[in-house]
């Protein structure tokens, strides 16, 4: 199933299936590339950045560039 | 005077490496984003140190009988990359770019070594020379890594450290390293690494 990174629930699971261009290069220097496995650590409220885990790192994004990132969950 | 500029991502200890190698007293903590200006300090290689490493280490006695050897070492702010994202990591890429033809010692956290080595590439591929240093070396233990130092040299045809910077493990392989520093071409790395999926 496919959805936004934004939209992931905690602890869920699954692979970067693509990023809008323009974002590319400014997502891959913190590991986050297609085809990578990212787990969802926790959200932020007030539309505040997101965690997410990618090899072992906890990486927190905006939920402005999360947006743009498109997510293959499991099932 | 031979510049180091101490480069890496935010948060892998670039700051205790420099107060390390100069002994200054720059502020230290434990969240990324630290470092947010530079600071620069100097370090003397005596050639005491090298005639005591050179029991244990492949140096020939015409280097050191060279004898002190002064560097400027500079505590850049962290970066993910080369393609400035905010102002401390503007900062980051402009003291590189000012810097042509100083050596870089690339720190790269070895639990989060991944992306720690998207930045030593980018480094690289400008046509510095690079030392890595894997720094937290037991924080990767800790979590069962391996890391196949001896590969990761042959590939990247650059010297690789394990240190870990509070205790002071691997700071004189460092050191000692520093002379072997040589720019690689990036394409012999990409030859030898192959085809990335």
């Amino acid at each position: 199933m496919e959805k936004k990174l934004s939209e992931m629930n905690y602890e869920e699971e699954g692979r970067v299936k693509s990023i809008e261009q323009d974002l590319k290069n400014k997502v891959a220097g913190m590991g986050i590339r297609v085809g990578k496995n990212l787990r969802m650590v926790t959200k932020h409220p007030l539309k505040g950045p997101m965690v997410v885990e990618c090899d072992g790192a906890h990486t927190s994004l905006a939920l402005s560039v999360a947006d743009r990132i498109i997510m293959e969950v499991k099932k | 005077m031979k510049k180091i500029l101490l480069m890496g991502n935010p948060n892998v200890g670039k700051s205790v490496f420099f107060n390390r190698l100069t002994g200054a007293n720059v502020i230290e903590s434990n969240y990324p984003g630290t470092t947010v200006d530079y600071a620069k300090g100097y370090m003397k290689v005596s050639s005491e140190w090298h005639n005591e490493a050179c029991s244990k280490c492949a140096i020939k006695r015409a280097e050191v009988e060279e004898g002190t050897e002064d560097f400027e070492i500079i505590d850049v702010p962290g970066t993910f990359s080369l393609e400035p994202k905010d102002k401390a990591e503007e900062v980051a890429v402009k003291m590189l770019e000012e810097e042509k033809g100083a050596l870089v010692i690339c720190v790269v956290d070895a639990s989060k070594i991944e992306r720690g080595l998207y930045l030593a590439l980018e480094i690289i591929e400008r046509g510095y020379s690079v030392v890595l240093a894997l720094n937290m070396w037991d924080v990767a233990e800790d979590k069962n890594m391996q890391i196949d130092i001896e590969k990761l040299k042959s590939i990247l045809n650059i010297p690789v450290v394990p240190t870990i910077a509070i205790s002071g493990k691997g700071f004189k392989e460092l050191v000692l390293s520093i002379k072997k520093a040589a720019s690689v071409e990036v394409k012999e790395i990409m030859e030898k690494v192959g085809e990335i999926k």
